[in-house]
């Protein structure tokens, strides 16, 4: 191509080459004329574009199905990933006056038709306070979570001004269930439980797309609330509280306290307290007595003496007879229920639950060993549990007088939440060894070590004492058939500003199984439980809370993988010969 | 020369058109899958919302306390009795009754046994040979004639 116009050059003479710079001077003009304004239109979209960025903002991007999927709150599940908490979308029943964009009636019917309507798929509203409200022509909630079938009936009345927006609501499947432990959700931040503790991973946008197990199995926790709660309203008991804890590990696989709140809809009076229960100075419904609650727990703590004596060596024999007589000791006198007869030892004194033998055991050993004891069971400090609610327990403090430990010895002069019992006596039965309580699920392998308490020999025995406990002593009505259980009752008046209340007891029943192999511990607790015809007229332990862990260990047994075996139990051969069975 | 450079040029806007069209065809097809894809997507999510409340209703509607109260007022189930429970097939036999006299003879199934029926058989006397050795020496395991004629002995 280029040669061509230096070929013609030449030929034509220095006019045409003139001709031809000019012609293709004005072809480049033409051609720079035309590229010109397409150049500015570009520049004009370009400018226009950015305009519209300016002006809209950006555009949507269309969200990853991940972002969709991912729950504004993350999911708490059970130690088998059944939902305790989670987030969805829940109708909600709106009331929009402008719905029908007329400048008419918002409704089509009358508000006494539309109220009448409404009152027969939601049998708890109030006809006439709804007729008044739709009347008042204000948008507003008239009820909020509704099932899919009541969303759909209201849709059949159908009037445009009752809409049905979905609504990001926590909910809670179980309803009251395990509610102290989960605690519950306001705007947006979780209060009291583990919504409280869990806030920072389940709002954290890496971590809230997976669920948080925590230690709970839903079946037992259901078990363990449905046993409380008979136990506890056919006694009349104000309270009662349970826990359920795997002894090797620390888990809390159950924990409830009774009365409960409802997490799905927390009303005032479940914080602060019914008028009655504040004029009864009573603890509200969201109050934990499992964790926080301090009580005198009781004959409870006497197989805690006995098991840091036989630690310590002072208890060596077990056939030898303690004076069972009332122990005078700094002008008081302290006694049993009822006398026992002159002379008991250590596995007669358990069984029959005798103070005194105990107080003279304790004695011997000395204020100070049963004082390491209690603090190596981690009895003087607040529970190890992540909940926030967790109280101090009461004690006699540094320097223990020779009455102070006769009294501690059988759980008298010293408070401690449920949960502190429950961790000292998985210690009891595990071979010795105090591991902090926990609500996160353990995986296999990874359990605290923990701290040596008792000796594995000492633990060895105080099962065999556990265990003639529920077979010939008190805790007779919490030896569920096969599942060799071992436990020690407690029945402790409450004390008020007037010295003891004989009428208004604490009973406790501290249990574990199976007991040649250990493998939780059970706690069931009344609080001020009274005599009835379900319970022939009493009120200590052995006649409420041991027959609830009676029915609650068969329940539980089978979910959690510990079989009945009426062929096997402890070996207490050697044991068995040291009880009479004259003294009842 | 011209001509040459004239079919050239043709031939160049032929290439070209060629694989504009082809880029053209691909850039739809690439979005029209995209745009199923991103309609897909928004189905599983719609999908797994539903799946969603559809198990957070059957949860409530079954929730523990809810199964306890029908097990109270309908069904009266209580949990299993020690002795409803069976530790090893030994103690399953244990049930079974001694044949009465003039009971009818038990039906019997007729099936070809199959050499992989039994445990391959591990001698002792290997064992002894090596006491060093881990690994046992493994006898064949029996042919299927061996085999008829094992369980004919045994009868």
């Amino acid at each position: 191509m280029a040669s061509i116009p230096i070929d013609s050059m030449v030929a034509a003479g220095p006019l045409r080459v003139a001709n031809k710079r000019l012609e293709s001077l004005l072809v480049a003009r033409m051609r720079a004329l035309l590229l010109m304004p397409a150049f500015g239109l570009i520049a004009v979209v370009a400018l226009l574009r950015i305009a519209s960025f300016g002006v809209l903002g950006a555009p949507d991007t269309p969200m990853s199905m991940e972002q969709r999927l991912l729950p504004p709150r993350g999911e708490i599940t059970d130690r088998n990933g059944l939902p305790l908490a989670r987030n969805y979308d829940a109708f909600a029943l709106w009331f929009n006056p402008a719905a029908m964009k007329d400048g008419g009636s918002p409704l089509v019917h009358t508000p006494a038709e539309v109220a009448a309507k409404l009152a027969a798929i939601f049998p708890e509203l109030d006809r006439a306070d709804v007729a008044e409200r739709l009347a008042s022509g204000k948008a507003q909630y008239l009820r909020r979570r509704l099932l899919p079938e009541e969303a759909n009936k209201v849709f059949e009345i159908g009037e445009p001004a009752l809409e049905l927006p979905a609504e990001k609501e926590r909910f809670y499947p179980q309803g009251s269930m395990a509610a102290h432990v989960l605690g519950y959700v306001k705007d947006g931040k979780g209060y009291l439980g583990m919504e409280a503790v869990l806030d920072d991973r389940l709002t954290d946008e890496r971590l809230r797309g997976q669920p948080s197990a925590i230690s709970l199995d839903l079946r037992v926790q259901g078990a363990l609330e449905d046993e409380l709660r008979k136990g506890m309203l056919s006694v009349n008991a104000r309270g009662a509280a349970g826990v359920v804890l795997d002894v090797d590990t620390g888990e809390v696989v159950a924990l409830a306290s009774l009365p409960a709140f409802d997490p799905n809809d927390v009303k005032p009076t479940d914080l602060i307290g019914t008028e009655e229960q504040r004029r009864l100075k009573q603890p509200s419904n969201s109050f934990n007595s499992v964790t926080y609650q301090v009580y005198e727990l009781g004959s409870t703590f006497k197989p805690i003496t006995i098991a840091s004596a036989i630690d310590a060596g002072v208890v060596r024999d077990l056939g030898l007879r303690y004076d069972a007589k009332p122990v005078k000791v700094a002008g008081r006198t302290l006694a049993d229920s009822h006398s026992l007869g002159d002379t008991l030892n250590v596995p007669e004194a358990l069984i029959h639950s005798s103070n005194t033998v105990t107080a003279r055991v304790a004695d011997k050993l000395g204020g100070d060993k049963l004082r390491d004891t209690m603090r190596s069971l981690g009895l003087d400090e607040r529970p190890y549990i992540e909940l926030p609610a967790r109280g101090q327990p009461l004690g006699p403090g540094e320097h223990w007088s020779r009455i102070t430990t006769m009294t501690v010895s059988y759980g008298h002069g010293i408070a401690v939440t449920p949960l502190h019992l429950a961790s000292a006596y998985a210690a009891l039965v595990n071979g010795g060894i105090w591991r902090p309580a926990t609500l996160l699920k353990v995986e296999p392998g990874t359990e605290v070590k923990g701290r040596r308490v008792f000796k594995e020999d000492t633990s060895a025995r105080m099962r065999q004492l556990l265990r003639m406990v529920a077979v010939y002593g008190t805790g007779r009505s919490a030896d569920a058939p096969g599942y060799r259980v071992g436990g020690k009752t407690g029945s402790a008046e409450k004390p008020s500003a007037h010295g003891y209340r004989k009428k208004s007891l604490v009973s406790t029943f501290a249990a574990a199984f199976p007991m040649d192999d250990p493998r939780y511990v059970v706690i069931a607790m009344l609080d001020e439980p009274q005599g009835t015809t379900a319970s022939s007229y009493q009120r200590t332990a052995a006649w409420n809370a041991a027959p609830i862990v009676g029915k609650l260990i068969p329940r539980i047994g089978p979910m959690l993988d510990v079989r009945p075996d009426l062929s096997r139990d402890v070996d207490i051969s050697d044991l068995r010969p040291l009880i009479r069975s004259d003294i009842e | 020369m011209v001509r040459g450079s004239r079919l050239r040029q043709i031939g160049w806007a032929i290439c070209i058109g060629v694989v504009f069209a082809g880029f053209m065809l691909l850039t739809f097809r690439v979005n029209a899958v995209k745009s199923e894809v991103v309609r897909a997507e928004r189905e599983i999510v719609v999908l797994e919302r539903e799946k969603l409340a559809m198990e957070t209703e059957f949860e409530t509607r079954a929730n523990q306390q809810q199964l306890a109260d029908w097990n109270a007022i309908e069904f009266g189930y209580a949990s299993p009795r020690a002795d409803q429970f069976l530790e090893t097939e030994r103690q399953l036999a244990s049930f079974s009754a001694p044949r009465a006299a003039d009971s009818p003879p038990p039906i019997r199934f007729a099936r070809e046994m199959e050499a992989s029926d039994y445990p391959a058989l591990v001698s002792p006397l290997a064992e002894h040979d090596n006491p060093g050795d881990g690994e046992p020496e493994k006898v064949a395991a029996p042919t299927q004639g061996e085999a008829r004629i094992a369980l004919a002995s045994f009868d």
